[in-house]
């Protein structure tokens, strides 16, 4: 079923794009907070569009663009990550001085990126929705152009972000070379039937496993995260950690988790990825353990999570993977929403010393702040919990117990730091006054749903599991 | 003609080339054209399959690989620009005030 409407999710965002470039000449500095309700407006548009065509299985230029099940829920969730850090971004952007209306443009094209990267199976179309996503990355990444930390955190995401992209396209030359065929299926299908073109393939696969561990921040290539992290916008800092967390894995997704079902030279990958994901969760919650500054110590957990969500792949399991990215999604976005809440004109508190007595003093910032950090140790009852709880037995139930071990050991010692926050938050005399800007309304609202996201994934996951069933039911490859 | 495998085997000696020359290096600019080696290499790679296998798919895909290496070009020297004006200097090892 070929349509034109497979465009529409995509086409919504990128004429919001535009539409927000030319509108930002128009608006005084003061009133830009026009160009971000609007970009929520399409941004509801989009997530519409993606509603209304659920189970319709639309695709386009010959199924380079399709909206399966599954792409729609990604969309979906990407366009709620986008949509939380612009509501956190709003009152941020003028206490920090970076009101520039190219903010909501960038946050829109990388948006768009996303989207191209989740709806296509091609891997020359997925590298450039990647391209589209990172080259607006960076700019996000230095936008605050006058703090040498903004501009550190640009240059160092550039080089290495460019350093990850060239591994990629080699890769997918090799893969292209192996097999004559750029789209995932016809990859998967031509390593799996050829016989002498084994090693390229292999070659291949790997420096495309390269290219996305980049992305995705998994150990060993992790190194600009922490920095990049630090030095990024906070609701920059928030976007980063969700949305191409969120593709990488999805793109993973599509090209290994076939790929292992029954490839007889999959052991040696498989193996690479085991190791990977093991090496990930032990080094970033070790890491995470000597870190004072609040956002570098996000930033190594959200590199173990990449280790959990690379165990999903290995157990094959979609429906852990997704639910794992959802619940992941709505407690990162609101523990970042709540360091942003801790702020005032010019001013952020990010040192864990900052963080003395806050419980006390501002009691429902620091209560949902602990909400959040529990659901990322995974405490029941949140959406945390339940994500690890689904990935780890699926990964018992593939037989990967020793790998299983090392991930609840892993967050067991993940538990240590997260909860250093909540006892300097709460039973810890504070040293000198926080005071912070309480006029932020769009900000409470997005601390609200994050807050009521992971709650609802973590004591009534049923209606985004029935969601989540459909989207995996459909796809083609199983 | 010259075999497929002269090819390749140029093209990967390129491309370790240019990954060597980006973590020997402490200038942004060079370690930034080791990057661009590092496409030109897989180009010439995608170029070389291309010819073996007498499809014309992997020309069209060098076309996007060059288009998407010159815009993260005008991306990153903006960048560089920016960090040369702020401290008067491009060496990597200058740049280093988060740590951790």
């Amino acid at each position: 079923m070929n349509t034109f409407y497979a465009l529409f999710p995509l086409l919504i965002i990128v004429a919001a794009s535009l539409l927000v470039m030319i509108l930002e000449v128009f608006f005084k500095r003061e009133d830009r907070s026009y160009l971000a309700y609007l970009s929520l407006l399409f941004l509801i548009a989009s997530a519409a569009a993606c509603v209304k065509f659920w189970n319709k299985g639309y695709s386009y230029f010959d199924g380079n663009l399709s909206l399966s099940n599954l792409s729609l829920f990604f969309c979906s969730i990407l366009i709620v990550a986008t949509f939380l850090v612009i509501l956190i971004s709003m009152k941020y952007l003028t206490l920090h001085s970076a009101n520039y209306g190219e903010y909501y443009a960038l946050l829109l094209f990388a948006l768009s990126g996303m989207i191209i990267m989740v709806s296509s199976s091609d891997l020359i179309v997925i590298f450039l929705g990647l391209e589209v996503l990172s080259l607006s990355s960076y700019a996000l990444a230095g936008l605050r152009r006058e703090d040498e930390k903004s501009n550190e955190a640009a240059i160092k995401y550039f080089l290495l972000g460019s350093f990850a992209s060239a591994f990629l396209v080699f890769g997918i030359a090799f893969l292209y070379g192996a097999t004559q065929a750029t789209a995932i299926p016809s990859i998967i299908e031509g390593l799996k039937t050829g016989s002498s073109i084994g090693t390229l393939g292999l070659v291949g696969l790997g420096l495309v496993v390269i290219g996305f561990g980049f992305k995705v921040a998994v150990v060993p290539f992790h190194m600009w995260t922490p920095d990049v992290y630090q030095g990024a916008p906070t609701p920059i800092t928030a976007f980063f950690s969700v949305g191409p967390k969120a593709v990488g894995f999805a793109v993973l997704l599509r090209i290994f988790i076939p790929y292992f079902q029954d490839a007889l030279e999959s052991q040696l990958l498989f193996g690479l990825l085991w190791i990977i994901a093991a090496i990930t969760m032990i080094a970033g919650n070790l890491i995470a353990l000597r870190q004072t500054n609040v956002k570098r110590i996000l930033a190594y957990s959200s590199i173990a999570h990449a280790g959990y969500l690379m165990v999903a792949i290995l157990a094959k399991d979609i429906l852990g993977l997704v639910f794992y990215l959802t619940a992941y999604l709505f407690m990162n976005i609101g523990a970042f929403a709540a360091v942003i809440a801790l702020g005032k004109k010019d001013h952020e508190y990010l040192e864990l010393e900052d963080y003395r007595g806050i419980g006390f003093r501002y009691p429902w910032i620091g209560a949902t702040f602990a909400v959040f950090l529990i659901s990322l140790a995974g405490f029941p009852p949140t959406g945390g919990f339940l994500a690890k709880f689904y990935v780890f037995s699926a990964a018992v139930r593939q037989g990967l117990v020793s790998l299983v071990i090392i991930g609840v050991l892993a967050s067991l010692v993940s538990v240590f730091y997260y909860l250093r926050i909540i006892i300097y938050m709460y039973m810890r005399e504070p040293a000198y006054e926080v005071d912070i800007n309480y006029d932020n309304p769009s900000l409470f609202l997005a601390l609200f749903l994050c807050l009521y996201g992971v709650l609802q994934l973590g004591i009534f996951p049923g209606n985004i599991l029935v969601l989540i069933r459909q989207a995996v039911a459909a796809l083609p490859f199983l | 003609m010259i075999p497929l495998s002269y090819f390749l085997i140029l093209s990967i000696i390129l491309f370790v080339l240019g990954a060597i020359a980006f973590f020997v290096k402490r200038d942004l600019i060079t370690q930034f054209m080791a990057i661009e080696i590092m496409f030109s290499a897989a180009n010439l790679a995608i170029l070389a399959f291309a010819k073996a296998a007498t499809s014309l798919d992997g020309q069209i895909i060098v076309f996007f690989v060059i288009t998407v290496a010159a815009a993260e070009a005008a991306v990153g020297l903006a960048i560089i620009l920016l960090i040369f004006r702020q401290k008067k200097t491009i060496k990597s090892e200058d740049i280093k005030l988060m740590k951790g």
